[in-house]
């Protein structure tokens, strides 16, 4: 299944009288990993979510895959079926093992128990993680409880991924691991993925980077790396 | 049915505080099952005592503060024997704590030869034959280690026993009865009665009796079942009421109990269903689970807590020292009610909790985090 396609259109979000983003306009290709990054604060975390339908903008407009979700009515079923987020802090369920939380998304879409747990066991082997199906989140270690947690955003199949500091709690060596999944889903997937993140690394590992400051989005100039792999990205696309 | 199955697995997996919450909705199933255990077995006691000496109707005092405390004049007897439907009517002179060691034992002042006494079945002597003469219940006399020849002491008065009668009836059988003068001096009711016992003839129902002897003496209080007898006299009423009153009290704490309970693990648990919305869960389906972890959590508590009202009600008895003359009843119907009360408690209790768990803003409480 292809990536998403994803449109905002001068998407503003205020909140208490303060100005969490402007006027923001971004496009992003299916298959495209896209890296955010800024100062804490900066609106990554709040740009995400607004993508996500987690929150709605204030003013604009928001489409993935021609979805208006600046006005959905249901977005439960949106964040079920389009999208899948990594957060932080992993957020796994603490009294559900590592294969029911994986399943967490495929329980709430009705999917049938013997392909819950195909698709689960799939997917933890897919991060590494098969032999700990059984494990709660509390017996794992942070890098292994983010790997979960990408196995259960991609769970449901989602076309985008939604990537909030992935990496923001783990040392050098576990990101590196979590960046390689992360590109590998891209490949395998061919999922749009947007992540915002401070960690130098991943502009090396994304086709486009962007900065987000004071709410406000801008579009720096591309390592020549990055503009090819992006160029080459693109055209496997097209 | 996953649902079912994943919260049932978290609650395992949460064992304290599944067993917390279970234990709040315990205490208040438990006293609801020890009430209506008691007031079940006064009940069934009162319709026993209005049973005494198989009589059909017992005749009281009207607004007397319990049946113990009526005064009657015995000159009514003549009167209700000419009352048509009624086939006799005997005076009843009732004594509570009369005899040392037995406060529970209740002693009957009876006359000799009444359709009352006719009616005892004797295991050793006979009726009393004068003054300063008893009989003994079977149930006394084995507790008290008493034989016919003994003596029986009852307000500081000493009878001889001529009898040891067993009626199968527990508060006579734990009883003693003696001439009704002798219980009248005792009482200081000379020419009055407690009750009157009433036997109607063969054609004449209870329900008719009550509606013949109320319509021609209003100031008499006339029994003529267990549940009324049990609601008999201002005192009766009162802790009918009373029972009543605590039950509703022991439901809405019950309530507010695992309201609370479910309200905090809601509020402790937002992340989780702020997460459980953020990958897909709709509103109602998280409110649905935790609709089930409130009602799956008062079942297990409704089942703690019959348990410990079970034993509770014998305890209660037994520390009101009642257990001679009130049996906790301990039915089917009694425990079935506090299921469901259990079950009702998890429902109403679960519905708040569950409409704030469905309102947890994903965005708010993950960027919090």
């Amino acid at each position: 299944m292809p990536g998403s396609q994803v449109l905002l259109d001068r998407v503003s979000r205020s909140h208490g009288g303060t100005q969490i983003l402007r006027e923001v306009s971004l496009q992003v290709a299916p298959g495209e990993l896209v890296a955010l990054t800024g100062p804490s604060g900066s609106g990554k975390t709040t740009l995400l979510q607004l993508i996500g339908s987690l929150d709605r903008p204030t003013t604009g407009s928001i489409y993935v895959d021609d979805i208006p979700v600046h006005s959905l009515r249901r977005p439960a079923s949106f964040r079920r079926d389009v999208v899948g987020f990594v957060f932080q802090l992993h957020h796994l369920l603490p009294a559900l093992t590592v294969q029911e939380n994986v399943e967490l998304t495929l329980v709430a879409a009705h999917v049938s128990r013997r392909e819950r747990h195909a698709r689960a066991q799939e997917l933890l082997d897919e991060v590494g993680l098969r032999q700990r199906s059984h494990a709660l989140p509390s017996d794992l270690s942070g890098g292994e409880r983010q790997r979960v947690a990408i196995a259960r955003a991609l769970a449901g199949r989602p076309r985008l991924i939604l990537a909030d500091e992935p990496t923001g709690s783990l040392d050098s060596a576990a990101s590196e691991r979590i960046w390689k999944l992360l590109l590998s889903v891209r490949e395998r997937h061919g999922t749009t993925i947007l992540v915002a993140s401070h960690d130098p690394n991943l502009r090396e590992h994304s086709d486009r980077g962007l900065s987000i400051i004071d709410g406000q989005l801008s579009e720096p100039s591309l390592t020549p790396t990055a503009d090819a792999d992006r160029n080459r990205h693109n055209q496997e696309i097209a | 049915m996953t649902t079912v199955l994943q919260t049932l697995a978290a609650l395992r997996r949460r064992p304290l505080r599944t067993f917390l919450t279970a234990l709040g909705t315990a205490l208040g199933i438990a006293t609801i099952v020890a009430l209506l255990a008691v007031a079940g077995g006064a009940q069934r006691t009162a319709g026993k005592f209005l049973n005494l000496g198989s009589s059909d109707l017992g005749v009281f005092q009207r607004d007397a503060a319990d049946p113990t405390t009526s005064v009657l004049p015995v000159s009514l007897v003549a009167q209700l024997r000419a009352t048509p439907g009624i086939a006799s009517a005997t005076p009843i002179i009732l004594i509570v704590g009369g005899i040392k060691h037995q406060p529970a034992a209740f002693v009957f002042g009876a006359q000799q030869h009444s359709f009352v006494t006719n009616r005892y079945v004797f295991t050793a002597g006979h009726m009393f034959g004068g003054s300063h003469q008893a009989v003994v219940g079977s149930g006394l006399a084995a507790d008290m280690h008493l034989r016919t020849g003994d003596a029986l002491t009852v307000a500081h008065h000493r009878f001889h026993i001529t009898g040891i009668y067993h009626m199968g009836v527990a508060q006579q059988d734990d009883g003693a009865v003696i001439p009704l003068t002798d219980a009248q001096k005792i009482t200081g009711k000379i020419g009055e009665a407690t009750t009157l016992a009433v036997s109607l003839n063969s054609i004449t129902s209870r329900t008719q009796g009550v509606r013949i002897i109320t319509r021609r003496f209003p100031g008499l209080l006339v029994i003529g079942d267990g549940v009324s007898a049990a609601r008999a006299g201002v005192n009766g009423q009162m802790l009918a009421h009373l029972s009543l009153v605590l039950a509703v009290i022991a439901l809405v704490i019950g309530g507010i109990g695992v309201m609370n309970t479910m309200l905090m693990a809601v509020v402790e648990r937002r992340a989780e269903f702020a997460l459980m919305s953020a990958v897909g869960w709709s509103g109602p389906q998280i409110a649905t689970r935790v609709m089930i972890e409130g009602i799956t959590t008062a079942v297990l508590g409704a089942a703690l807590g019959l348990l410990i009202g079970i034993l509770g009600a014998h305890l209660l008895v037994r520390l009101l020292g009642a257990q001679e003359y009130v049996a906790p009843a301990i039915t089917a119907w009694v425990l079935g009610r506090a299921l469901l009360v259990g079950v009702l408690l998890g429902v109403l209790g679960g519905l708040y909790p569950a409409w704030r768990a469905a309102r947890v803003s994903p965005a708010q409480v993950l960027a919090q985090r």
